[in-house]
């Protein structure tokens, strides 16, 4: 049984950063589906050439969580896909901003 | 637990085909979607539609739910009848549990079921998905909050069945909107023998009218007398990590922004405190006050709408 009063801590990701494997796991796809978006340039900003040191943080989780929804949602296009979750990104980016700057 | 008309949800007849259900599925999905929606309650919406979906856009998912029957109504006190979803694999279900949890884990015991024909299958738990809401002065000095997530747990039979399941977390200092926070092994647990998945929490800031989050970086309003302004003043400030003493320098307008470096969220990179200046009027509603802004208004000899 889980123990409620003892509190867990955890990693912040961005810190401590996802392999490929994880990342996956993490959105319940095969690595080959991770592959295929860090090529495309929608995925791993920071991602090195050698795949084995590939790293994702928050940012990439979230974005590898909505891309997967609207390529099985609409059966979308991958790159249809990807410039979905762009304008979405900067869509929130401008409402942050918007905030920001006591403009709602 | 209460029954839920997915069909209603959707908008679609019973016998729709499944083709319609997409195509209905499809069309919510983008009304609502939270980038787009103006509704306020989009996301609650989004939830409901993909709930529905998940269940009716399953062949076998469908079918046990077309087995309970189209007698009841959305809302109604519900529960299964004791031989239904046999012929799924169901079984053992906890009545008490969310409508939904009824279908959800049919997908992966299938999954399971096929595979453990062949040999003893092991798999490694799934990882769960959450987001946690915090206070910006939570995101200064960290804190510990109860997450409950509803997570499967074998039971005596080895079937899985729907438990509560109430994590006390630590969210450290420094966390900024979007964050992730990854809980090793707390997802759920893995299949014959498999290691458990883990948990990822979402960082969400709640709304607070007195600041403003990008990122690392903090703003506030700071409101000022038009003397303070013009004259510059040191004033006290109440910002988010304590009070500070902020020099107004002199000349200063409206809406001008002072930097307070390191003082946003000390997340590694610390983000900086903008302190935005809003310049506040005395009402000239005694004899005195008019008698100052008339003064002023002589004196002064200002037309803001001449350059």
């Amino acid at each position: 049984m889980m123990q409620a009063n003892q509190p867990i801590s955890g990693v912040l990701l961005d810190e401590v950063a996802l392999s490929l494997d994880e990342l996956a796991h993490a959105v319940d796809v095969g690595p080959d589906w991770v592959v295929r978006h860090v090529q495309m340039g929608v995925l791993g900003f920071d991602a090195s050439v050698q795949v084995t040191t590939w790293r994702f943080g928050s940012r990439d989780l979230d974005r590898a969580r909505r891309l997967l929804r609207i390529e099985r949602d609409f059966e979308a296009n991958a790159d249809v896909a990807a410039l979905v979750i762009d304008l979405g990104d900067e869509i929130r980016r401008l409402r942050t901003r918007m905030r920001a700057l006591g403009v709602e | 637990v209460e029954y839920k008309d997915y069909y209603k949800t959707l908008g679609v007849e019973r016998t729709a085909p499944a083709k319609e259900i997409k195509a209905a599925y499809r069309k919510l999905v983008r009304k609502y979607h939270p980038d787009v929606s103006k509704h306020k309650d989009a996301d609650e919406k989004t939830k409901e539609i993909n709930e529905a979906y998940d269940v009716l856009g399953d062949a076998e998912k469908r079918a046990a739910y077309d087995e309970l029957g189209p007698g009841f109504q959305q809302g109604q006190e519900f529960r299964p009848p004791p031989d239904w979803g046999a012929q799924h694999g169901f079984g053992g279900v906890n009545a008490e549990d969310l409508f939904a949890d009824l279908f959800a884990d049919l997908g992966r015991r299938g999954q399971a079921g096929r595979a453990g024909a062949r040999r003893t299958f092991q798999m490694p738990g799934d990882d769960i998905h959450a987001a946690i809401s915090i206070d910006l002065h939570d995101a200064y000095t960290g804190t510990t909050r109860a997450v409950v997530l509803r997570v499967p747990e074998p039971d005596a039979h080895g079937r899985p069945q729907m438990r509560e399941k109430t994590l006390s977390v630590n969210i450290p200092k420094g966390v900024t909107p979007g964050q992730q926070l990854r809980l090793a092994g707390q997802g759920h647990p893995g299949m014959g023998g498999g290691p458990p998945g883990d948990l990822y929490l979402e960082i969400q800031f709640n709304p607070d009218p007195r600041y403003r989050v990008e990122g690392v970086n903090v703003y506030q309003n700071v409101p000022v007398t038009p003397w303070e302004a013009a004259l510059g003043a040191n004033i006290a400030v109440q910002t988010p990590s304590g009070q500070v003493e902020v020099t107004v320098p002199p000349n200063s307008q409206a809406g001008r922004k002072l930097r307070l470096k390191g003082r946003g969220i000390p997340a590694r990179t610390p983000g900086d405190l903008y302190l935005i200046l809003e310049v506040v009027l005395p009402p000239a509603d005694t004899e005195r006050a008019r008698e100052l802004y008339a003064q002023m208004a002589r004196e002064l000899a200002f037309n803001p709408r001449q350059t």
